[in-house]
């Protein structure tokens, strides 16, 4: 009961944050590209829609960018602005005096990160959908032939999902410890440069800001040496469970609290 | 009772001397403990170790009468608080800070407008809290700390940024809590005559030693004792003559002859041996070294 209620107050410490128009605006932002695309150009798209692999083709032109870049920069953003809500309001001092044990706490928060990803991920898969039926609403394009693959959708969903993890439990690590927000975003975006840097690298699979980047080939049928090497996805949960047990225990261990 | 003892507290940051040098802090049940000091004296990491924010390194902390440690989410579901400037989350409107906190509490939704509207703040709307002012921020910090109806409340300079208006209502209002719900109030200020107004008990704290601890009476009591007399008289160096004759270690000052203060009766019989020695008297006057200059002669 603890949990949920302390899950409700970080959740509503959310509302018209940053980090929640991060996850809309985030959600929405390829597939309304797309959708202009092809409203603009609307010949190719008819034939687009007959194709009998159109959601396929759609779902991967959509993750090509989301999966290499906005992603993992989404993630590393939207975690280090959660905790960031603490530190900017001076809060940290007022939470730590409410009565709730610090593990509460630690994973009440990291819940609702990992909630605002599942929310990002739900809004993304309905702007697929929205970018494959709305020309056919707006113009004489033909509705697409081919049924709506949820599974498929589901399926790619999970596993970027599972393959982000690490990216968010590193980043809630940091965040946790450090004041000033530049310094997890910084290590944040440095580690996943340096990944897109290793990714070719046979064994770029040790970074684990890679795994997005290497599903992504994966799914287009080009997949990296990196990724050839491991179960990327084990390690995925593997390194999301690490980086959690350690922020953990720093968190708790903490001298001052606020 | 003892609503809050601490005994021995030791708190030293990294390679530094102590910020707490074996505080001992007794705050009686149902008082309104004033927590005095200048800034940087420890008053601020006092209150941070009482609420279990700065890990404990020595001592023992004791509130309602259970081990903090121990009792942590126990207890501080019955304590309020408010430590330095207050906690506002700026993208959300005073109700809903609120009700942040009301969840963890899970006390009535009907307390939101209930302290919303003892602190004044119960038309702000729609507004968000980084519109504020910083007095108005000072007040829904305030709303949050007593939003659970806590037992104790500790506040930590509550008053930093209010108007004059803004200070007395907040005091009144304080008062009228500790009067009419019982509510023990641990007040930190480095203003005495806040406190001179508003406690019933005093902790003076410079350099992280406590130099004084008791009640506002004994603290008055002591600045009486302090208190001397003044003879104005047309010859004060023949009074002076005349005193130091009686072992009363008079002292020349500002153009008056002054003693400490003695019985009344003493003053009266010193009069008249002035006045049959042809040294006329033009004042007879009580200096008291107010609360402020023994707040410094403690300090100092």
């Amino acid at each position: 009961m603890t949990f949920i209620h302390s899950f409700q107050s970080e959740w509503l410490k959310t509302r018209r944050s940053l980090a929640a128009w991060l996850v809309i605006i985030g959600g929405f932002f390829l597939p309304v590209l797309l959708l202009v695309g092809r409203l603009v150009y609307h010949e190719k798209t008819g034939a687009e829609s007959a194709s009998p692999l159109f959601w396929e083709n759609l779902t991967k032109q959509c993750w090509q960018f989301m999966a290499l870049f906005l992603l993992p920069i989404g993630v590393i953003l939207a975690t280090s602005l959660i905790t960031q809500i603490e530190f900017r309001n001076n809060a940290w001092k007022q939470v730590h005096t409410t009565p709730q044990g610090f593990t509460t706490l630690f994973f009440s928060k990291l819940s609702v990160i990992v909630v605002m990803l599942v929310q990002f991920f739900i809004l993304f898969n309905v702007g697929i959908f929205l970018a494959g039926v709305v020309p056919a609403l707006l113009s004489s394009v033909d509705y697409p032939t081919q049924p709506f693959p949820f599974l498929y959708l589901l399926e790619t969903s999970g596993l970027f999902f599972l393959d982000i993890l690490p990216i968010v439990a590193l980043q809630y690590l940091i965040s946790l410890q450090f004041k000033n927000f530049f310094v997890p975003l910084g290590v944040g975006i440095g580690i996943l440069l340096a990944a897109l840097v290793l990714m070719e690298w046979k064994y770029g699979y040790v970074v684990p800001y890679t795994y997005s980047p290497y599903n992504f080939f994966k799914m287009r049928g080009a997949e990296l040496a990196g990724s050839q090497q491991a179960n990327i996805h084990w390690l995925a949960l593997g390194y999301f469970i690490f980086f959690t047990f350690v922020s953990y225990v720093l968190y708790v261990f903490k001298k001052e609290k606020g | 009772m003892h609503t809050i003892e601490a005994t021995g507290l030791t708190y030293h940051f990294s390679g530094e001397r102590p910020v707490l040098d074996n505080i001992g802090l007794q705050v009686r049940e149902g008082s309104i403990y004033g927590f005095l000091g200048p800034n940087g004296a420890g008053k601020t990491t006092t209150m941070r170790l009482l609420l279990g924010l700065l890990r404990k390194q020595r001592g023992e902390i004791s509130v309602l009468g259970k081990n903090f440690h121990h009792h942590r989410t126990e207890l501080l579901r019955r304590i309020g608080s408010l430590i330095e400037s207050p906690s506002v989350y700026g993208q959300l409107t005073a109700a809903e800070n609120l009700a942040v906190w009301q969840k963890i509490y899970r006390c009535p939704k009907s307390r939101i407008p209930e302290v919303l509207r003892l602190v004044g703040l119960q038309d702000t709307g729609k507004k968000k809290a980084h519109q504020f002012s910083l007095g108005m921020k000072q007040r829904l910090g305030i709303a949050a700390a007593l939003l659970h109806e806590p037992s104790l409340l500790v506040l930590d300079e509550p008053t930093n940024g209010l108007d004059p208006a803004g200070i007395i209502e907040i005091r009144e209002m304080l008062k009228r809590l500790n009067r009419e719900q019982g509510i023990t109030i641990l007040i930190s200020s480095h203003l005495l005559p806040e406190v001179q107004k508003l406690a019933t008990d005093v902790g003076i704290i410079h350099r992280g030693k406590m130099l004084f601890q008791g009640t506002l009476d004994e603290l008055m009591h002591r600045q009486r004792l302090a208190s001397r007399i003044a003879f104005e008289t047309s010859d004060n160096a023949a009074a002076r003559l005349l005193f130091s004759g009686q072992n009363l270690s008079p002292e020349l000052s500002n153009g008056s002859v002054t003693l400490a203060s003695p019985e009344k009766s003493l003053i009266g019989q010193l009069n008249r041996q002035l006045v049959e020695q042809g040294i006329e008297v033009y004042r007879i006057a009580t200096i008291e070294d107010d609360l402020e200059t023994i707040f410094m002669n403690l300090t100092q």
